[in-house]
């Protein structure tokens, strides 16, 4: 899969779970400190992400992930 | 120990305290969480400006408009409560940092207290505040109550803000702090300022304490400590509070137990635990250290709500005998005295109490009375000029108006001419209708006679030690520093850990210390020639870096008195030795000029984590470390705490001549610990040092080091 679909589905993903706009999604934008997610949507985007990409994210290292870019990358790494 | 010479950074800590607006920045809709209820806790307890909270996911908050950045904030803010899991703080410290905020408390936690990862975040907001000009309280901290009514901040996530009070409390504690606030609100006791300082990465309690020196609305400073980073800084800070605004410094230090003193190669270093030092420093410094929370209160509202004592003769009136037998029991174990009334006063109990009243101290009014005998007994009692304060007991009986004499008690304490009057009314259930309005009125109340004692002599205490004359500590100048240092250098090029008998008493030569002198025989013949030449009797000890207590391998011989008996002492020191530390390597065998009728004390040095150098004294001898008769002072050491660590000891009547024995010569004592202690400042290199026995003869005669080890 192509680095940009993968980008352009995540930022649906987060859209959906964060109730925002993907279209206003920067790819640097924090998803606690920009999009103000809380700890509980932390862990639904994780959740959320794994259904969209049908893959296995290690928990503890994906919550670790702060960036729109950040969860591109890491989920690309998955995908592989 | 920090570099208590870097120049300490300047914090407006009244931003922190006194902000004309604060942003909560991180905050949430979320009812029950740490971000929602700090915001709502500003909001709900009246706070008097206005209030942003900067919440990018949410639009309104509770009818508050938000803000997604900081920097989107139109107007100026004095403080930033920062509420973001600890990953993305840095970010919104640099936001308030661009937009010109100076004051920040971080509550987050996930900091140094997670281990390096969180260090580095923790160094990463310290970097971001020192690049802004900032000051921030926390991180992992519960936050601020301000009660002053021309703020009212309680930026924090306590359940209810306390009332106003003249008690500041300072907690490193964070959840500490609840359990205070719920204890202090049962008992009606208020806060001028309520601070959870936590990680203290730039903000530390010093700064705090120096903020409440000038703090109007506080008399009195609570403070609640686990690890003392800079213990001179705290001492100087404590001191210059007590010193220049009277108020009072209450601490509990926490983590009071003694690892690594067993592995410790002196005596000083096994007797200097570092709660010991710690102990030393505080009373040093005029903090009143205290073991609980419970004791903490019971001192504070003694010295918040009543004039501190101006001596210790306590009138106790009381309607019961048996509590009033207890509290003299307890008064007397505090150091304090029972008042003696004047013929005044007495005749003034015959004519208004009943015949069978007890009219001497404790004055009993008898288990039927009411008020009015209270309001007279209290009255005459502490209008004697004989009474510095008054302690008043009350046990329920079926005729006792605990309201009347509740409020009887806090007439007499209002118009008490500078004299404090206590409480105790006993009991549980009824006596709380009394105790209520003693509470609300400001008489210090207490469930016992003895913890009312207890807080009463704290009080006194703490009256005589910042009253009493503070002598600097002495400079002496015919100290050789260098060649001291020469000594030191050279055992330690040579990769030793510790300096040999000789060597050690060089270096104390150099600053001062009288010894009693010495000569090092490798054979017997020289040994008595030696001994010959000091003149009988003599000292005889094994010289050998390989053995710390020369006694317990029969390395020494006492009293050896004559050439036969100083050739024979020798033989058997060498073989006694040989046979019990048949690795030890020998340099010889010491001989000192044995003197008799001296009394053995012991000084030593050690180089504390958090204070630096200390300096011990004791009875010395053999037994040291199980008699365990020590005092501490902190290098360097005032000329007044040289002579209270003298005191302080069990031996003291001992060595100022009780039951028939020659007052010993105690200043010169005091001069060689002054002398240790300027040793200690100047020869950072000295990690302990024992000088035990020093023999001290009688007084104007001298006392000499008659042994000493320096560890390096």
């Amino acid at each position: 899969m192509e680095r940009q679909e993968i980008a352009q589905r995540v930022k649906q993903v987060i859209g959906r779970v964060l109730k925002t706009d993907p279209a206003a999604l920067g790819d640097e934008d924090n998803f606690i400190f920009d999009l103000g997610a809380d700890s509980m949507q932390s862990v639904q985007l994780v959740a959320a992400f794994e259904e969209e990409f049908d893959i296995e994210m290690a928990e503890d290292k994906a919550l670790q992930v702060q960036t729109v870019s950040g969860a591109v990358d890491f989920i690309a790494g998955c995908l592989r | 120990m920090p570099d208590s010479s870097a120049p300490a950074k300047k914090h407006n800590l009244d931003r922190i305290f006194y902000p004309k607006s604060v942003a909560v920045v991180g905050t949430t809709s979320v009812a029950g969480t740490v971000p929602y209820d700090i915001f709502a806790n500003i909001v709900r307890d009246k706070f008097q400006g206005p209030v942003y909270p900067v919440s990018p996911g949410t639009r309104v908050i509770d009818c508050f408009k938000t803000y997604k950045y900081v920097k989107d904030i139109p107007d100026p803010v004095d403080l930033a409560v920062v509420v973001f899991p600890a990953s993305v703080c840095h970010l919104a410290m640099e936001q308030c940092g661009e937009s010109g905020i100076k004051a920040a408390i971080v509550i987050s936690a996930g900091f140094r207290e997670v281990g390096e990862e969180g260090l580095k975040r923790e160094e990463r907001l310290k970097a971001i505040a020192d690049k802004y000009g900032m000051s921030f309280l926390g991180p992992n901290c519960l936050g601020v109550i301000n009660t002053d009514p021309d703020v009212r901040l309680d930026a924090s996530f306590a359940r209810k803000m306390p009332i106003e009070g003249q008690i500041a409390f300072l907690s490193q504690s964070g959840a500490l702090c609840t359990a205070v606030l719920d204890f202090a609100r049962a008992k009606q006791i208020g806060f001028s300022k309520f601070v959870s300082f936590g990680n203290k990465a730039d903000v530390s309690e010093i700064d705090l304490l120096n903020y409440l020196k000038d703090d109007p609305k506080t008399a009195v400073i609570l403070m609640y400590l686990e690890e003392v980073r800079d213990g001179p800084a705290l001492m100087a800070a404590a001191q210059e509070v007590i010193r220049k605004s009277g108020k009072p410094i209450l601490l509990i230090k926490s983590g009071r137990t003694r690892p690594g003193a067993a592995a410790a190669a002196s005596h000083t270093g096994s007797l200097a635990g570092s709660d010991e030092v710690c102990d030393a420093a505080l009373r040093q410094a005029g903090i009143v250290r205290c073991h609980s929370i419970q004791e903490m209160f019971d001192t504070a509202i003694a010295m918040a709500y009543q004039p501190l004592p101006k001596g210790n003769r306590v009138a106790i009136v009381t309607n019961a005998g048996g509590p009033g037998v207890m509290a003299t029991d307890a008064a007397i174990e505090d150091g304090l005295v029972l008042a003696k009334f004047s013929d005044e006063t007495t005749a003034k109990f015959k004519r208004f109490l009943p015949a069978t009243a007890n009219i001497k101290n404790p004055v009993d009014v008898i288990g039927d009375a009411r008020a009015d005998r209270y309001q007279v007994a209290l009255g005459a009692a502490m209008a004697d000029p004989g009474a510095d304060g008054a302690l008043v007991i009350v046990t329920p009986q079926s005729m006792t108006d605990l309201e009347a004499i509740a409020d009887a008690v806090s007439q007499q304490a209002h118009r008490g001419a500078g004299k404090p009057v206590y409480a105790s009314f006993m009991g549980e259930a009824d006596a709380a209708r009394g105790i209520e309005i003693l509470q609300a009125r400001h008489i210090p109340h207490y469930a016992q006679p003895e913890s009312m004692c207890r807080s009463f002599a704290a009080a006194y205490r703490f009256r005589a030690a910042s009253q009493a004359e503070h002598v600097a500590p002495a400079t002496f100048n015919d100290v050789d520093p260098a060649k001291a240092r020469a000594i030191l250098a050279a055992a330690a090029r040579a990769g030793r850990d510790h300096l040999p008998q000789a060597d050690a008493e060089r270096v104390l030569a150099a600053y001062g210390l009288p010894l009693l002198g010495s000569r090092v025989a490798t054979s017997a013949e020289t040994a008595a020639a030696a001994a010959a030449e000091f003149g009988y009797p003599v000292v005889m000890k094994v010289v050998s870096d390989d053995i710390v207590h020369k006694v317990d391998v029969g390395g020494v011989v006492l009293d050896v008195d004559g050439d036969k008996a100083a050739r024979a002492a020798y033989a058997s020191i060498m073989s006694q030795v040989a046979a019990r530390c048949p690795d030890a390597r020998i340099d010889g065998v010491l001989i000192q000029p044995m003197i008799r009728g001296a009394e053995e004390v012991i000084l030593g040095l050690k180089r504390d984590a958090s204070f630096g150098p200390v300096v011990m004294f004791g009875l010395g001898g053999t037994f040291v470390e199980i008699l365990r008769d020590v005092s501490f002072g902190i290098a360097p050491v005032p000329g007044d705490r040289a002579g209270a660590m003298v005191r302080e000891t069990r031996a003291y009547p001992k060595l100022t001549g009780a039951r028939g024995e020659k007052p010993r010569d105690l200043a010169g004592v005091e001069v060689c610990i002054q002398r240790l202690s300027q040793l200690g400042v100047d020869c950072p290199e000295i990690k302990e040092l024992d000088v035990n026995p020093l023999l001290v003869l009688a007084e104007g005669e001298g006392c000499f080091v008659a042994d000493a080890r320096i560890m390096l």
